[in-house]
């Protein structure tokens, strides 16, 4: 295990110590309107060695907390409110220099399209070289030796010669090895996994799954994957944000969240899930309409137009995240959820 | 050293294909574009080691044999001066190469520098720079290399002479250099526009690309993004720019020259050799014919290079 122990010593046991911690984040966009609330007051924590999965529909704000978190949105994309702490320092109030050390140093990437997310032009061995080179202070002798141990490790069949390969050689399933590899070359603290396997075929996502669990094990670090797939994370994460219009309804343990899932929209998630029990006529469960567009949030909670289970007060206030009663580490942002459980 | 567990297929191991050598396997295929680059390499050939290989000095008289038709002895006949054709229009290559290969860079490098710095970081530096590509491409160029010469080039050359007489310094002796620096500097200095306007669209549809999120997200600095993230993806339609860029300023050079404002006489080059054949083309007509041959061979030969270098280099695009 010489390669671990040169990475990092710490044991890849959760720590309940706080390595990122948002609160109250909001984002807006400019439109032709004005400003567009995206993400309202979001709070999400992450803990040192813990994984977290973020869960929810395209558009609903997932990529776009974590991508406005480092700053790496265009400029019409704006934080507004909140903060975001990462191992006690507030990402949005950070210099431009000290943000792009965390940037890759401490915190990695891996983002969801493997095939456009590498420079085409630049073999990857270069790719992979120039965050130890710009981070690390390697020579390019040392960033390229180590590129070869990273590809090693993400398991990409003769490392070494595949150093000097341009992107467009590989599969899919081998770019987004060579991406995982780049996001954890400076050994970050926390790698944020942004969907890291919609572009690629059922089998693959099952194998960069696994590899992204044992690299976590090995190497101790926080992971939050991003993606819209609940069944394809259970074995992965230790806590699952199901996120609706920006907000978080639901934040629970994993197993929990599949035994008890509470909010209205988890239990429609979940339920939509096809199953190989299912009768083979039987039509696929949905959740009806759409999400709330930007700029058109309803008034009270988001969820209410869509919701089977809406009452009066969900079109008057918004819900907030309540731990429930047998289970303080399992919250949920729903009148209905939160009443029914403290009546039984 | 441990390895995660592979539960992979072996992928084939194949030597690697860099982009640009798949670029030059099409352009290979090409019939058109090797033509086009066979002449241009004769050409860069004979600009470079022309004077050295010619038989005759391109400035040497021989009245005794004046507008000879073309022979063994010169493959292109002679002038109304007894001069060997060949010889001079081997020299005026050497004339084109230059000023299209100075005209070109300055402009590129012009060029490329605004446009890839208003692309990339946009708001009020891509409107200065927009709005300095527009006025200048609103100067037409003949006039202003008209004007340049009628204002301008006398009175620096005749300050120069003078400089020359007084203190005898060498470096004040030879006036051809303002021919070349005067009106091909200022064609550089006006031809930079189409290359700023083409990096900056280029740079414009890079940047919002996921590869480039990908390097801000490792915290690479700008300016190494835009260097080895956003130019070199830009390259393949500046090559081909370029490409055509310089066979453009060829034939400008002749055209300048043709009409008396480009490169003066006694130095050969394709336009005033053009200029000086077209008065007694009725008698010598090889003293038109070769000059004008050897600039149209040029300029087509650039422009099927050109095209042949768009299709290799946008594998999409080409059918």
């Amino acid at each position: 295990m010489m390669m671990a122990n040169d990475i990092r010593p710490e044991p890849s046991a959760k720590t309940g110590e706080r390595l990122l911690d948002v609160k109250g984040l909001t984002i807006e966009i400019e439109t032709r309107n004005g400003p567009a609330t995206i993400v309202d007051g979001i709070d999400l924590h992450v803990d040192k060695g813990e994984t977290l999965g973020i869960v929810g529909e395209s558009g609903c704000g997932k990529s776009l907390t974590m991508l406005s978190m480092m700053r790496l949105l265009p400029n019409k994309i704006k934080v507004t409110k909140g903060e975001a702490n990462f191992a006690g320092r507030d990402l949005q109030k950070m210099s431009n220099s000290e943000l792009r050390k965390v940037r890759g140093g401490e915190v990695g990437f891996i983002f969801q399209d493997p095939m456009t997310s590498l420079n085409p032009v630049m073999r990857i061995g270069q790719q992979l070289a120039e965050p130890l080179i710009y981070h690390r202070g390697m020579s390019k002798a040392e960033a390229r030796k180590r590129a070869g141990e990273l590809l090693k490790l993400v398991g990409i069949p003769g490392a070494e010669d595949r150093l000097d390969a341009y992107p467009h050689e590989l599969s899919g399933g081998m770019r987004q090895r060579v991406m995982i590899a780049i996001g954890l070359a400076c050994n970050p603290q926390l790698l944020i996994a942004d969907e890291p396997t919609t572009a690629l075929d059922v089998t693959i996502q099952a194998q960069i799954v696994d590899l992204v669990k044992d690299l976590r094990d090995k190497l101790g670090m926080s992971v939050v994957w991003i993606t819209h797939d609940l069944a394809l994370i259970a074995g992965l994460v230790d806590r699952i944000n199901v996120l609706y219009a920006g907000t978080v309804v639901e934040d629970a343990p994993v197993d929990a969240l599949f035994a008890n899932p509470s909010h209205p929209y988890t239990q429609g998630l979940l339920a939509s899930i096809p199953k190989l029990s299912d009768e083979r006529s039987a039509r696929l469960s949905s959740i009806g309409g759409t999400p709330p567009e930007p700029g058109r949030r309803p008034k009270g909670c988001p969820f209410a137009p869509r919701c089977p289970l809406v009452e009066a007060i969900c079109h008057e206030r918004v819900p907030t995240l309540e731990g429930l009663n047998h289970d303080g580490a399992h919250r949920v942002a729903c009148f209905v959820a939160q009443r029914k459980l403290e009546a039984a | 050293m441990s390895v995660v567990p592979m539960t992979t297929t072996p992928i084939e191991i194949e030597p690697p294909v860099s982009l640009w050598r798949d670029a030059w396997h099409r352009l290979r295929r090409n019939r058109l574009a090797v033509f086009g680059l066979i002449v241009v390499v004769i050409l860069a050939f004979a600009a470079i080691f022309g004077p050295y290989l010619t038989p005759y000095d391109f400035l040497s008289q021989d009245l005794n044999s004046r507008n000879m038709a073309p022979s063994l002895s010169h493959l292109f006949g002679t002038d109304d001066l007894g001069r060997d054709v060949f010889s001079r229009v081997v020299y005026g290559t050497r004339t084109a190469f230059l000023v299209a290969i100075v005209v070109t860079f300055i402009a590129v490098l012009i060029g490329v520098t605004l446009g890839a710095l208003a692309g990339f970081f946009g708001g009020w530096l891509d409107r200065i720079v927009m709005w300095l590509t527009d006025m200048t491409m609103s100067i037409p160029n003949l006039l202003l290399v008209v004007v340049i010469n009628a204002s301008l080039k006398s009175p620096i050359t005749s300050w120069m002479e003078s400089r020359y007489l007084a203190t005898l310094n060498p470096v004040y002796r030879e006036t051809i250099w303002v021919d070349f620096l005067l009106v091909f500097g200022s064609m550089a200095l006006i031809s930079w526009p189409p290359y700023a306007r083409l990096v900056r669209a280029q740079v414009l549809s890079i940047r919002s690309r996921p590869y480039i999120t990908a390097a801000q997200a490792l915290g690479l600095t700008n300016r190494i993004i835009l260097m080895r993230y956003v130019v070199p993806n830009a390259l393949g339609p500046l090559i081909v720019a370029v490409s055509a860029g310089l066979g453009t300023a060829m034939v400008l050079e002749s055209a300048f020259s043709f009409l008396g404002v480009g490169v003066n006489p006694p130095t050969p080059s394709w336009g005033n050799m053009i200029s000086d054949g077209l008065r007694v083309w009725q008698h010598y007509p090889h003293l038109l014919a070769a000059p004008a041959a050897v600039l149209g061979l040029a300029s087509v030969a650039f422009s099927f290079l050109g095209d042949g270098l768009n299709d290799a280099l946008n594998p999409r695009g080409a059918k």
